[in-house]
């Protein structure tokens, strides 16, 4: 079975390890703005959020030169560096803001799962990150989104 | 050499001129220093001339981060503040947590080093290799989260850090702070102050770079290899109840200064645990950037007559000093005064340490209701301590007195109130007991370097005989097993305190929490873990014994910057209080007997002259300050 990653919100501290991990995994630096996660604090609130691409395709869809392909073994999102031209089209796409351009390159940054092996989730400290067995993940996929119809005070 | 884990870059900003400029980093500096508070250190000695007056514009404040600051090595979301103290006359230097490190690197620079002062307020903004002085007179008056959110509001910039000042700052009081990211504090010192005579309100920072290292599939495992050591810290001891976690165990210990450091030991301890914060105050934790242990709490008071808003608070320093030492088992109004403390920029520590030396000079008499504008000033009454805070932050009344640190307030005051004045070198002195913890704290107070009495900076050295911690130093020439803690000579005290200090220096140098250091060395970053990331960082070859070779280059080089400015064997004091018997609890009756036999034993491990305290001509030599050793040694008699 492919696995997703996933998220358990209240265990995140927002301490950007995540990030760093990414960038340092697909570029050898390390970058918050070259990273394919983000993690976002809301100081007035008790928010701290990793945001991160969910894998769903539509930008797949948004790619005028088909950069954009799915990774039949991992199900991931693979951009192919060579065929992107920079355009945006996917990261306005992205409802979750989980897509972006990589400043120094100019080529689209999404999450690519590391090839079933994301350097995030084992450079998260509070275990607030995981890569499990699509079923297991649903579960958790499902308690997050019911939080949406929470209202945060 | 190329510089990995730097941005290779010094932002110069001259306030006076309105100008900014950049310069590289000095090679020959970045390898005998590596960065951080050593680099700053060379910067202060070599530009501040001696005795020049900290709220001049001759002063210096210079923000630093490490080599490893910003980087996938755990812990590392240090900025650290050296300059003249105007508390101290002597080396300031005070840390923060929060981003704002991490993001000056990846704007480019390593260090900002701020001289002059303007004449109206201004703010810095730095953001990807591009810095300005704005204007900042609708920011004057503002307190700190205040003026974070206006800054972070019209800049727009969501990512963006700010360190500032409030009106503690602005109203120079001696113990202001600088405040990073709304509530992360490099509170020691009076950073705060320095700012508040530059006119300097605030620094933002934003930036979007990147950090390489010289072997970066290397140095990607080191780091992942040191985050899952510490990582199991995130569930207990600091990671689980904060910092605020040791207070009941310093309690029981009789190591838990109470009223003034009269007593050490605390009836309510209970009601002002870690434990009890958790339980009904806390939202969340909240890490710094890069930290595994999150010891910050996102913590309120819902509701009563200390609510407040959400915010980071109930250090442990700040529970202690604001309440304990006054009496006040209240947790709720101890959380409302250190978020007061926050949102103005005062020092917890000092803050509390002087209210509690007010309330015995009250006691006494020497103090009275005339100077008090008529409130009476009693143990265990929120009421005084948070009244006393607004009043130090205005410089209304008797605060007009505290706001100028204890130190100050007992030499105008007079009449024996020097005696339970608790400070070394005019830093008030924490809530870490010299007598109930450890002798070694002793010798840390008095030696006070390189900022004065202080119990963190270089290390906490209660670790070694109090706690039993070897930090994995045993192979290093740590003497193990350690002493009983009430032990003072002839027990090795000296030689170990001396390679405490080495390693605890590190952190300040290297750009990383003190607080990943400090614990046993399957979870920490131990010597052996630092040396490796650092190597495969840098590309330097830094093996453990290098690391503490450029630590003790450094620590004298602090301790000569002091020496320069008037200190010497004869500054390395405790105050009376501290040395006395203490009254009551576990420790009744335990004081210092010998603190001159324990600084001798120091001196001779740390290769300093006896007689003076000053660090002997051959020994700066043989760490290559031999132009700081001629400039130290030119007026006195050759050592």
């Amino acid at each position: 079975m492919v696995k997703s990653l996933v998220v358990i919100p209240d265990r995140c501290t927002g301490c950007h390890l995540c990030e760093l991990a990414c960038s340092q995994r697909h570029y050898g630096v390390m970058s918050i703005e070259r990273s394919r996660i983000h993690v976002v604090r809301l100081h007035h609130q008790p928010v701290d959020a990793p945001i991160f691409c969910l894998q769903c395709g539509l930008c797949m869809a948004s790619c005028p030169v088909n950069a954009i392909e799915r990774d039949p073994k991992t199900g991931a999102i693979i951009v192919r560096e060579e065929r992107c031209i920079g355009c945006g089209n996917c990261v306005h796409t992205c409802p979750y803001g989980a897509a972006s351009l990589d400043p120094a390159t100019k080529k689209a940054l999404i999450c690519d799962l590391c090839g079933g092996d994301p350097a995030c989730v084992k450079a998260c400290p509070v275990d607030a990150l995981k890569y499990l067995d699509a079923d297991q993940a649903a579960k958790y996929k499902r308690v997050n989104f019911s939080k949406l119809q929470m209202v945060v005070k | 050499m190329d510089l990995h884990g730097y941005a290779g870059k010094i932002l110069w900003v001259d306030l006076s001129r309105m100008e900014v400029r950049e310069r590289e980093l000095d090679r020959e500096l970045v390898k005998l220093y590596l960065g951080g508070t050593g680099y700053a250190a060379r910067i202060l000695w070599d530009m501040l001339k001696a005795g020049i007056d900290p709220l001049s514009p001759d002063n210096l404040l210079i923000a630093a981060t490490g080599p490893l600051t910003g980087t996938l090595c755990p812990s590392s979301g240090s900025i650290e503040f050296c300059f003249k103290s105007p508390l101290t006359g002597i080396f300031g230097e005070s840390r923060a947590g929060g981003s704002f490190g991490p993001k000056l690197k990846f704007a480019g620079y390593d260090f900002i080093a701020i001289k002059g002062r303007s004449e109206k307020p201004v703010y810095l903004h730095v953001r990807d290799g591009v810095a300005e002085l704005r204007d900042a007179s609708h920011l004057w008056g503002k307190n700190v989260h205040e003026t974070t959110d206006i800054l972070l509001r019209d800049l727009a910039e969501p990512d963006a850090s700010v360190a500032c000042i409030g009106q503690a700052g602005e109203n120079q009081v001696r113990f202001a702070s600088i405040m990073v990211d709304y509530d992360r504090a490099a509170g020691r010192c009076g950073g705060g102050t320095v700012m508040g005579a530059k006119r300097l309100k605030a620094i933002v920072v934003d930036g979007h770079g990147e950090i390489s290292a010289a072997k970066p599939e290397e140095f990607f495992e080191a780091a992942m290899e040191a985050i899952n050591a510490i990582k199991v810290r995130a569930n207990k001891g600091l990671g689980r109840h904060g910092t605020l976690s040791g207070l009941i165990n310093l309690n029981k210990s009789g190591a838990l200064p109470t009223r003034n450091f009269k007593t050490c030991n605390f009836e309510e301890a209970e009601k002002v645990s870690g434990q009890t914060l958790s339980e009904k105050y806390l939202i969340k934790k909240r890490s710094c950037f890069a930290c595994p242990i999150g010891c910050g709490r996102y913590i309120r008071v819902p509701a009563g007559d200390y609510q407040t808003p959400p915010h980071e608070g109930a250090e442990y320093e700040t529970v202690d000093m604001l309440g304990v030492q006054s009496m006040i088992g209240d947790l709720e109004a101890i959380i409302k005064a250190g978020y007061l403390c926050n949102i103005y920029g005062l020092d917890t520590i000092s803050a509390g340490n002087v209210i509690a030396f007010a309330i015995e000079a009250y006691e006494r008499g020497i103090i009275t209701e005339k100077d008090t504008g008529g409130i009476k000033l009693r143990w265990g009454d929120p009421e005084v301590t948070l009244t006393l805070i607004e009043k130090i932050v205005k410089r209304e009344d008797i605060g007009r007195l505290l706001a100028e640190g204890v130190k100050r307030a007992s030499e105008r005051l007079g009449r024996g109130s020097e005696e339970f004045a608790c400070h070394g070198k005019g830093l008030e002195i924490p809530a870490h007991d010299p007598r109930g913890t450890s002798k070694s704290l002793a010798i840390q107070y008095a030696v006070g370097n390189p900022r004065g009495a202080c119990h963190i900076e270089p290390v906490w050295a209660p670790l070694w005989d109090f706690l039993k911690v070897d930090m994995g130093l045993r192979r290093y020439g740590l003497p193990w097993p350690p002493p009983s803690r009430f032990e003072e000579t002839g027990v090795r005290r000296g030689e170990a305190y001396r390679l405490l200090i080495f390693f605890g220096e590190l952190a300040g140098i290297l750009g990383v929490c003190r607080f990943s250091l400090q614990t046993v060395e399957e979870e920490n970053l131990n010597l052996d873990r630092l040396s490796r990331l650092m190597t495969t960082l840098t590309g330097l070859d830094l093996k453990p014994q290098d690391l503490l070779k450029v630590s003790e280059r450094v620590y004298n080089l602090k301790r000569c910057f002091n020496v320069r400015e008037g200190v010497d064997r004869r500054s390395d004091r405790l105050p009376k209080r501290v040395m006395e018997p203490i009254a009551s609890g576990p420790t009744k009756g335990v004081r210092v007997e010998n603190l001159d036999g324990m600084l001798d034993e120091f001196y001779d491990a740390m290769g300093w002259d006896r007689e003076t305290g000053i660090p002997r001509r051959e020994k700066l030599r043989e760490l290559g300050l031999g132009d700081v050793a001629e400039e130290i040694w030119r007026s006195r008699p050759s050592k």
